[in-house]
């Protein structure tokens, strides 16, 4: 009797087994078809927001990345993804961490060292609350800022309300895009 | 014949008299949620349609060998596969409807519709009607969807687009935001209820 019910369990268990194991199989294949598209289509969705962060950049074919700047950039500030370049001036790719997760942000900087722009790249930040230090009224502010300026908030910038965190995430976005600026020009 | 008959009954009873989302009332969440616009309507209707057509076809092909203990974990596995492969497909081909309906795609994982079929037809019947039951139930959830896509977002925007192409548009006029929000699904929902129920009250008078 016992010997009938642990072979029950091991029935069930091998049962359990084998159709997570073809589960598994038809994911990693729809991975790898998957993963080069995806792949593809975050670098556009990137390439789309480093252009909307600089003004007068009509389109992503326009800009160029740096590589060899981008090391450069990251060793003043770590948070620097990558680096785009057009005559206009520079777009930083910046990633913290948000509130819900990570948000990647593209500050663009004009050749006078002063942000031209801010696009959001990605984010998870809670709709309707975290989301309201990322539209574009609030991102507007900081436009004309500089490396001098400290850009902590309740000082030289406000937070929103109820997105504090979201707010405090941006502020250090930009000024880690701005500190790269200065020590790479 | 009585085969025939009885597949077209499996197919078209989702459509009004086991309606997944006006009779049975199962996976309202996310339907309350994405209806704001048409085009998500389509996007997560057929999404949540193919999800529901493939369990439903394993399932009821594997039904033999599924032990009655473990069935649930089974079944789970299985829909979270296909969608998953449905999640990732869409973040390959379709990147902009991805991004509107979000967390909506991975949460097909856990729409009470799929599971109900699963465990309340597909488990019990044949592949062929199983096939069918999906079809037909995602062709009544899809139904609602762009139902209530159309209302809410002809109210709530004053013109519906589709594809980046305006359809319907009602000129000028300013439309009340509350139908593209929250509240707005609740009374669009509560409105379709009542005028099926009429309909249903008016045919057992009959």
């Amino acid at each position: 009797m016992k010997r009938l019910r642990e072979n029950e369990t091991v029935r069930l268990g091998v049962t359990l087994m084998v159709v997570g194991l073809v589960a598994a199989l038809g994911l990693g294949l729809t991975y790898t078809v998957t993963r080069k598209k995806i792949a593809e289509q975050d670098r556009m969705a990137e390439a789309e927001a480093a252009a909307d962060a600089l003004p007068g950049v009509e389109s992503p074919s326009e800009l160029k990345e740096d590589k060899s700047l981008t090391t450069a950039a990251r060793k003043q500030s770590p948070a620097v993804q990558k680096v785009f370049t057009n005559p206009l001036g520079r777009i930083y790719v910046v990633r913290t961490k948000g509130y819900g997760g990570p948000l990647t942000l593209a500050v663009g900087i004009g050749p006078d060292g002063e942000v031209k722009g801010i696009a959001v790249v990605e984010s998870r930040e809670t709709v309707g609350v975290g989301s309201k230090a990322l539209e574009p009224g609030n991102l507007e502010k900081y436009e004309g800022k500089k490396a001098k300026d400290e850009l902590a908030i309740g000082k030289d910038v406000q937070a929103i309300t109820g997105a504090t965190i979201t707010s405090k995430a941006v502020a250090a976005q930009v000024k880690a895009a701005l500190e790269a600026d200065r020590t790479t020009r | 014949m009585d085969e025939n008959t009885s597949g077209w009954h499996e197919f078209s009873k989702g459509f009004i008299i086991e309606n997944p989302l006006m009779v049975l009332m199962v996976g309202l969440c996310a339907t309350l949620a994405v209806s704001n616009r048409m085009e998500n309507g389509i996007f997560l209707g057929l999404a949540a349609t193919f999800v529901l057509v493939c369990s439903n076809v394993i399932i009821s092909s594997i039904r033999g060998f599924i032990p009655d203990q473990i069935r649930i974990p089974i079944f789970i596995v299985i829909i979270a596969s296909f969608v998953t492969i449905v999640d990732l497909s869409m973040k390959a081909y379709f990147p902009a409807a991805y991004a509107t309906l979000g967390v909506w795609i991975p949460l097909i994982v856990v729409n009470c519709i799929i599971l109900a079929r699963a465990e309340g037809f597909a488990y019990k019947n044949t592949v062929w009607h199983s096939f069918l039951d999906g079809l037909g139930m995602g062709a009544g959830y899809i139904g609602v969807l762009l139902i209530m896509g159309f209302i809410r977002e002809l109210l709530g925007t004053g013109k519906i687009v589709l594809f980046d192409k305006t359809i319907i548009s009602l000129g000028p006029f300013n439309p009340p935001s509350i139908f593209i929000l929250f509240p707005g699904a609740f009374l669009t929902f509560g409105c379709l209820l009542a005028l099926l129920n009429r309909y249903k009250m008016r045919k057992s008078n009959e």
